[in-house]
């Protein structure tokens, strides 16, 4: 590494790949309750988890077509939104994600665990 | 609605357009554009509801600057696109490097740029600018239609197949460089040739029928070969020195290397010193002259060739001399630590 500036960099590359499969397990998680872009995008920043718009609404067009997440265009307060629901397959994989999750979750915590001794 | 958010919606209106333009023209382009245009509607009101007044111009214009510039924002939305994806790009690269670099490159430089520079007519800084420009044309052709089949294959996913069937069974052997030590047979060769060169150069001056053959009996040496007949024989005793040192010391990796590589400078510059001695001398035979006034012709057509010669023998040492220092170099960077392993478990 040469300076500070790339061990930085790589650190943010990094934290984008590890935040890369967690962003769909919460987009996931948070539509269990039915929501438009804008709102879902309020509540993943709130609890701590900001996306940009080109990052979301790519992520929610996949999900779609992957069948996990359901839409329709609604009017509400006199604006066209979109509104994003989970799907009956959507939640079905949400369970399996959230164990594989804990899953790795235990393994993690083992390994961290084995390596502080 | 007032002035303000009529001017808002303008701005907002005239970013999702330019957003638009780069989006793929598909039926999900439209799409796209609402919901994005909702996202930024739904921004500024969130933004008008925390400051208590509609926002202005800048303010909004600070908003869409954080979502990014429209291109940008255009090619994060729209579908992962590329010419030449990363399971077929390290081919593409290899074959690119292939055909420009080891074909095209030495194809031009050797022997159409000397065909070139043949019947330029003795103007060879024309023939050095139309070899060069012929040269950045075929590469710049080769590399577009290079570039257009790959872009074909990874279109029509060609190299699925290919990949399939691969089978680790057939992947090369793990190549084990280690440096070797000069072969005895070669040393001892070049030491015998190298004795037989030297007696014969010596022969020379007294007999110079060895070199002209029947031409001897009306041609002459000239005033260059007499003036670096010592220079060349002193080539001969080095190269004699070198294969003798390399047969007596075969633990000398380094050694046969090194003076091959010092060898080929020593050569280059006597060649270089002889080419521009004659450039600027004034005889018309500076090789070889006549022994009387008859077979002018005769005598200018050997000091030719024999100039066809160096120069050729330079072209050729320019080479060797290249090829050289890369296997010196290859040899000092496997002495680094690491060096030892196959160049293919070698980190990076």
């Amino acid at each position: 590494m040469a300076n500070g500036t790339d061990s930085s960099e790589v650190l943010e590359n990094l934290k984008l790949e590890l935040r890369r499969g967690c962003l769909i397990v919460a987009v996931l998680a948070q539509l269990r309750n039915e929501q438009y872009g804008y709102t879902l995008r309020k509540a993943l920043a709130d609890d701590g988890l900001a996306i940009d718009e080109g990052t979301l609404y790519p992520l929610l067009r996949r999900l779609e077509t992957q069948g996990l997440l359901a839409s329709q265009w609604r009017e509400e307060e006199k604006r066209n939104k979109r509104f994003y629901r989970l799907s009956s397959a959507g939640d079905l994989i949400l369970k399996q994600l959230l164990e594989e999750w804990e899953n790795i979750n235990a393994s993690l915590n083992k390994i961290l665990q084995e390596a502080s001794l | 609605m007032n002035d303000i958010s009529s001017r808002n919606i303008d701005l907002v209106d005239r970013y999702l357009q330019a957003v638009r333009f780069w989006l793929p023209k598909t039926h999900r382009q439209d799409d796209l554009i609402a919901e994005l245009g909702e996202d930024l509607r739904s921004q500024i009101d969130e933004k008008e509801t925390e400051l208590g007044h509609p926002l202005d111009k800048a303010e909004t214009a600070a908003i869409l600057r954080r979502c990014g510039s429209p291109m940008m924002v255009a090619g994060r939305l729209g579908p992962q696109r590329h010419l030449i994806g990363p399971a077929l790009f390290p081919i593409y690269e290899f074959v690119l490097k292939m055909v420009l670099l080891w074909i095209l490159v030495p194809v031009f430089i050797f022997i159409l740029g000397p065909v070139n520079a043949a019947n330029s007519g003795g103007n060879f800084g024309v023939a050095i600018a139309s070899t060069l420009g012929d040269l950045w044309f075929a590469l710049f052709i080769a590399a577009g239609i290079i570039t257009l089949v790959f872009a074909i294959i990874e279109r029509t996913n060609a190299h699925l197949g290919v990949e399939c069937k691969w089978d680790p069974l057939k992947l090369p052997p793990v190549r084990r460089e280690q440096p070797k030590q000069a072969s005895r047979l070669k040393a001892v060769c070049e030491l015998g040739f190298g004795w037989f060169g030297l007696i014969w150069l010596s022969l020379l001056p007294h007999y110079p029928v060895l070199i002209l053959g029947p031409a001897a009996a009306f041609l002459k040496a000239g005033p260059a070969l007499h003036t670096f007949y010592p220079l060349i024989l002193a080539l001969s005793v080095v190269g004699i020195l070198r294969s003798a040192m390399t047969l007596a010391r075969p633990e000398w990796i380094w050694f046969p290397l090194a003076s091959q590589l010092a060898n080929s400078v020593f050569v280059l510059v006597v060649l270089n010193y002889i080419i521009q001695a004659v450039s600027r001398s004034t005889s018309a035979f500076p090789f070889v002259m006549m022994q009387d006034g008859a077979h002018r012709q005769l005598a200018a057509i050997v000091n030719v060739s024999i100039l066809l010669s160096i120069a050729a023998t330079w072209l050729g040492v320019c080479i060797a001399a290249v090829v050289q220092s890369w296997q010196f170099m290859r040899y000092l960077r496997k002495r680094t630590p690491g060096g030892h392993l196959p160049e293919s478990l070698r980190a990076r």
